[in-house]
């Protein structure tokens, strides 16, 4: 299954942060650094897969032998400024999440056209609900694009026109405000 | 800056490269949600239209609304832009906010609750916490209004931990929302349970959720199976009353592709912890793998299979042929590679019929490995091709080791997780024939990346001595691979990937007691070259890692110096034909002069290094070139700030030195002048080390320091010759048989005394005889009472008399390792009859230990205690155990030199560990049980324990239950657990509801606010379930929430 996802910029600000597990709030931002650390150093032409950070190897000395419920592979993929990380176990197969994480921006791609981070930022829970429609509790629930986003808008459906105008709005926050580098 | 403004799919990497699903290209023109970029976006009424058009999407869609929002209170917009215009001082107006928000959520105002809430999720984000709210998000989830309710719930998702209490406040909520009649609504609990669900909430909701899964759209449909399967890891009994119905789904040749997925998937989990209860899907699995055509349906499937196959062998002959057509046909790589990932892990090349037909298979899977590898520049697939390799080499090492061309290059690759795994395939494959060229290759690659970081950190500019000797280097003969190593490949190596390469070298050389290795001198001098090359951090992780909390033998982490230092003691002691070069290996490491040329700068490999190597030293000085410069080296005053282990090993050492420099200038006619110059330097080290705060240390200083001054002392009375204390008492205190290694377990083979008691306490008011010493020695001048203690032994003071009491100190020479006889071993009944006397003798001594084994010679020394001690001195009664040597010998390997290259036609002879008996239980099952057991405990962080699905058994079918088919009692038994955990559940349940009164602060300021609101006679119940009261309220308003915001205000 997958023990979580992580959304993360080039200077490892989270954008999204989905735990399957319940965790303290001051151990995921020390994985999220820790994974964002990994990360950080990584050439751009380097595989998708991580090692496993510090915190996670603790417990997971038996990575090899068949699955467990311990987390053993990450998986990230970097989009422009963003980084998607998806912690799982043995029973998810790497080169499937690389595809899931595919699938994830190009859903988000959807439901904010052109996707680009400050999107993300203020789209914050719109990418919430994209993620529900595509992983719960940690199993994939659907991986079709078609079936994602009719299922986000199902749910926005109601504030239809509100989303509308909302989406133009960000479109004018993007635009109106230079420099927008180290946006929290 | 821009780069937020970049698109990621734009830029996207490697997009195209795994993409086997068949997804189709990138949606760039729906353009419904947007109104296109407002042309003046620059100036400040557009960014304040910003402002308030945003609040907006949370629920408020009049102008009059909004407007207020934007004067009295951030939206989430605001406070984004808040955070960013307050750079430096972000904690600050973190904090600002915070407060804001805390006594916004307390609002009557549903919106002002849930922007707050959804200003705090955003805030968790970053670490800050939000566990105080707990009471608010169940508020903000009970809201009528959907966009509410979702925040709500998200806030539930992201901020409810295992602790958190008003969960149960939740429960009449949650069963209301999952059978709400809107999708989005009862999709909202749905999604949100995994993440918060406990044994009892479950077993409440369990009916509610069941129901959902005959709803009639498979959305909620596929939700709840995957909700059901988290139920179930939490409360098994769930899994009980659902399987039969997620079953039916699967079976359902009708149902929706989406939600056979979903329960393939929930399958797949539930998978390997029982697979005997999912063999009978096996057929269906398989109509599903060879019909269905969804990839991502049919890894998961093959998946499965590899669990379940180990089971069923049958299946095995079914699979074969599918997956080797998918294995041929498919153009998605990633269904390939767990088609071949499924070959490997669910055995199938393992069995013993079929042998044909199986290499066919394996041979395709390696070949398709090896296509991934060279015919893809797609890192992706380089390293998956290389994990199932892995996985393929413990089977079929032979079918690897062709690949092994292929694999030698990926341990230049760029990417070093990709090395990473190269190196542990190479360690798996290497033969003698291999393991030099692969051993030189991975040398050569830590040399050229040192002395590029030698190069960046000294010059910028270009060092023609660091290059001549690189190329030096890869010039050497042994360097076949070394072209490879191209200044272009040496990338920057961190530290961690340095180390783990100098682990794995020391692995593949000294796997089965160097079976592979032919050349010792040739490895002798990589060990030498290695302690170079090694990273300048002192504890590697590597070993914390692999081995948790694995001591080495005297105590400390083990690190990476440590063993290279240990490996060279090892080809010492074992490996007898390399011993002289192997001791002047160390020697030319341990010279104080070379240190700063051979050791890495500024690190603190030193120490771990020095110590094993200053033995080899002390051991075999008579193969030392100069034993005059050792000594100097060993007796350096710099020594004395080396570790406290590392210098046991020095002091142990330097008379070994000294004997054996004695020995070679006892012929010289200047002795005299020289020895006793020698002796004094010796003995001031000596003397510096008397006070060191290590104990062990300050001991064995001490020792030596007193014979030693023996020594000089003989050697001021006597003249003419070199007294016989140094020419042969004290050289006699190093000699006898040779050490050999042993076996760690043989330790524990050691027959323990039956009349030795290890659990039993010295006495029984330990602590009060140290109390007591403590109160003695704060009133009497410590300095006074050691020497009363030393020196007035019948007049002990007073004070010290308790503890003098329980201790009677008697003087004891306890066995040395040498001054035991060898060999001979007395009649049984003489060395029984002796036992029981010393039993006698000492069974009211609390400080004697039962003495265990040793092993050695006789030595004059022993004879000279012998002769002054008498009888009294019962050394011969020191139970002996003797060593079987067959083992060892069997475990000797005879290996002829094949290669022509060899110096030394001479056959290397290794010595195998010395134990007792059949080594049955090799010490590495033992560690790793202790691991085990302490990993057990200690779970991984983010894991979610699915072992409660371990002890349950599916009803597969209704009406054969499989409790029946045990034992009757057994049965009878587990139903009244199974009755008893439901009635306990049901008193969590109610006692839960009772702790209500006595809910914390926040829960109680709200309640009472409720209170006013509602109606009386609605009793405790309701306090229970405020949704309920708060939606008729609502409904009775028909949703104008407004108009009541605008009274409460």
């Amino acid at each position: 299954m997958i023990n979580a996802v992580l959304v993360f910029n080039n200077n490892g600000q989270p954008r999204l942060t989905k735990f399957y597990t319940q965790l303290d709030t001051q151990t995921q931002q020390s994985l999220i650094s820790q994974i964002y650390q990994l990360v950080a150093q990584r050439p751009s032409s380097a595989c998708n897969f991580l090692p496993l950070p510090p915190i996670l190897s603790q417990g997971a000395a038996s990575s090899s032998a068949g699955p467990s419920d311990a987390p053993t592979q990450i998986t990230y993929r970097t989009y422009a400024t963003l980084s998607f990380i998806m912690i799982s176990t043995s029973t998810e197969s790497p080169l499937a999440l690389i595809d899931l994480i595919q699938v994830f921006v190009e859903a988000l791609d959807r439901m904010f056209e052109n996707v680009c981070e400050l999107d993300l930022i203020f789209g914050y829970e719109t990418m919430h609900a994209v993620l529900s429609e595509m992983i719960v509790g940690g199993v994939v629930i659907e991986t079709n694009i078609d079936k994602i986003t009719a299922g986000v808008r199902t749910q926005e459906g109601s504030a239809g026109k509100n989303k509308a105008i909302q989406a133009a709005s960000t479109s004018l926050g993007r635009g109106a405000l230079p420099g927008l580098g180290a946006w929290r | 800056m821009a780069e937020n403004r970049g698109r990621l799919l734009g830029k996207m990497k490697g997009g195209n490269q795994v993409r086997p699903i068949g997804l189709a290209g990138f949606c760039k023109s729906h353009g419904k949600y947007r109104m296109g970029r407002a042309p003046g976006w620059k100036d400040n009424a557009s960014f304040r239209q910003g402002t308030v058009v945003f609040v907006l999407t949370f629920g408020i869609p009049t102008a009059r609304g909004a407007s207020r929002n934007k004067m009295f209170e951030k939206s989430l917009y605001d406070l984004i832009k808040g955070l960013r215009t307050h750079k430096g001082g972000e904690d600050e107006y973190v904090q600002d906010c915070l407060r804001e928000c805390k006594a916004e959520i307390k609002s009557q105002d549903m919106d002002k609750k849930a922007t707050a809430l959804l200003k705090l999720i955003y805030l968790e984000m970053f670490g800050y916490d939000m566990s105080w709210a707990a009471f608010n998000v169940l508020e903000v989830m009970s809201s009528s209004k959907y966009l509410q309710k979702r925040v709500g719930y998200l806030g539930a998702v992201q901020s409810f931990r295992p602790d958190t209490e008003v969960l149960m406040l939740a429960t009449n909520m949650l069963k209301k929302d999952i059978v709400s009649p809107s999708i989005p609504s009862l999709s909202l609990p749905l999604v949100t349970l995994p993440h918060i669900i406990t044994p009892s909430l479950a077993m409440s909701l369990l009916p509610d959720i069941l129901s959902r899964l005959s709803h009639s759209s498979p959305v909620v449909r596929k939700k709840t199976i995957v909700c059901l399967y988290r139920l179930a890891l939490v409360y098994p009994e769930a899994l009980k009353l659902s399987w039969p119905k997620i079953k039916d789904h699967l079976m359902d040749d009708q149902e929706d592709i989406s939600v056979t997925t979903a329960a393939i998937n929930v399958v797949c989990e539930l998978g390997w912890r029982r697979p005997h209860d999912f063999l009978p899907l096996a057929p269906r699995l398989f109509e599903l793998l060879v019909d269905s055509g969804n990839n991502w349906m049919a890894i998961k499937i093959i998946k499965l299979f590899a669990t379940l196959t180990p089971l069923e062998p049958r299946l095995t002959r079914k699979l074969l042929r599918p997956l080797t057509n998918i294995i041929q046909t498919t153009t998605a790589m990633s269904l390939l590679y767990e088609c071949i990932n499924g070959i490997i892990q669910g055995g199938i090349l393992d069995g013993e019929e079929n042998l044909q037909e199986r290499d066919e298979v394996a041979s395709l899977c390696v070949g398709k490995l090896r296509g991934m590898i060279v015919m893809n520049s797609d890192p992706n697939l380089k390293y998956v091709a290389l994990l199932a390799l892995n996985r393929i080499v413990t089977t079929h090492p032979m079918l690897v080791s062709v690949q092994q061309d292929v694999i030698m290059d990926c341990l230049d690759d760029a990417d070093v997780s990709i090395r990473l795994q190269a190196l542990e395939l190479a360690a798996g494959i290497v033969t003698s024939d291999t393991l030099q060229a692969v051993v030189n290759q991975l040398v050569n690659q830590l040399q050229v990346a040192s002395l590029s970081f030698a190069r960046d950190a000294t010059d910028p500019e270009f060092d023609p001595e660091a290059d001549s000797s690189a190329r030096a280097a890869s010039e050497s003969p042994e360097g076949q691979r070394a072209s490879n190593v191209g200044p272009d490949t040496s990338i920057d190596l961190p530290s961690e990937y340095r180390t783990e390469v100098v682990n794995r070298v020391l692995d593949i050389c000294s796997q089965s007691n160097y079976a592979e290795v032919t050349d010792f001198e040739w490895y002798v001098g990589i060990l030498v070259k290695l302690v170079g090359l090694l990273p300048p951090s002192g504890l590697d992780e590597y070993y914390q890692q692999t081995q948790t909390g694995k001591w080495s033998i005297n105590g400390s982490r083990t690190t990476v110096a440590f063993r290279i230092g240990s490996e060279i003691r090892n080809v010492a002691v074992r490996v007898r034909g390399v011993r002289p070069e192997a001791t002047r290996a160390a020697e030319s490491l341990l010279l104080v002069d070379n240190r700063s040329i051979l050791f890495p700068a500024g690190s603190n490999v030193v120490n771990d290094v020095l110590g094993p190597i200053a033995w080899v030293v002390g051991e075999y000085a008579e193969c030392l070139v100069s034993p005059d410069r050792a000594l100097q080296s060993l007796i350096d005053p710099s020594n004395a700030s080396l570790m406290p282990r590392t210098l046991q090993l020095f002091l142990q050492a330097i008379p070994k030195v000294f004997v054996q420099l004695n020995r070679t200038w006892g012929a010289k006619d200047t002795w005299k002048s020289e020895l006793s110059l020698l002796l004094a330097r010796v003995v001031d080290f000596l003397e510096l080390l008397a006070a060191h705060p290590d104990l062990d240390v300050q001991e064995r200083a001490i020792e030596f320091l007193e014979v030693l001054r023996l020594g000089a002392e003989a050697m001021r009375s006597n003249t003419q010759e070199v007294p016989s204390l140094l020419t042969s008492i004290i050289p006699s205190l190093f000699e006898g048989l040779e050490l050999n290694p042993m076996a760690l377990s043989a330790q524990k083979k050691v027959i323990l005394p039956p009349s030795l008691r290890l659990d039993e306490a010295f006495h029984d008011d330990l602590p009060g005889l140290f109390r007591n010493l403590d109160r003695s020695m704060l009133n009497v001048d410590t300095r006074s009472v050691l020497q009363d203690f030393y020196h007035v032994p019948d007049l002990s003071p007073p004070v010290n008399k308790p503890l003098y009491e329980a201790a009677p100190i008697e003087v004891h020479l306890g066995p040395s390792y040498q001054n035991t006889v060898g060999g001979t071993i007395e009649h049984p009944s003489v060395l029984e009859r002796r036992k029981v006397e010393r039993r006698e003798r000492f069974k009211d001594d609390p400080f004697y230990i039962a003495p265990g084994s040793s092993s050695g010679t006789s030595t004059p020394v022993h004879d000279v205690f012998k002769s002054t001690n008498g009888d009294a001195l019962d050394i011969d009664s020191i139970p002996i155990v003797d060593l079987k040597l067959d083992d060892g010998q069997q475990g000797r390997v005879d290996r002829d030199s094949l290669t022509d290259r060899q110096i030394s036609p001479k056959k290397m002879e290794v010595t195998a560990d010395e134990t007792f008996g059949s080594d049955d239980t090799p010490l590495h099952d033992s560690l790793a049980g202790t691991t085990r057991g302490s990993t057990g405990y200690k779970r991984s962080l983010l894991q979610v324990d699915s072992s409660g699905l371990g002890q349950l058994s599916l009803g597969k079918n209704d009406d054969r239950d499989p409790i029946v088919a045990g034992d009757e009692g057994d049965a009878e038994m587990t139903k009244a657990m199974q009755n008893v955990e439901q009635m306990r559940l049901r008193m969590q349940r109610a006692s839960e509801r009772i702790q209500l009164e006595g809910t914390p602060a926040e829960g109680t300021l709200v309640k009472k606010k409720k209170k006013s609101k509602k109606k009386p006679d609605d009793g405790d119940i309701e306090k229970t379930e405020p949704s309920r009261v708060r939606g008729k309220k609502e409904e009775e308003k028909g949703g104008c929430l407004i108009a009541s915001h605008f009274k409460v205000a």
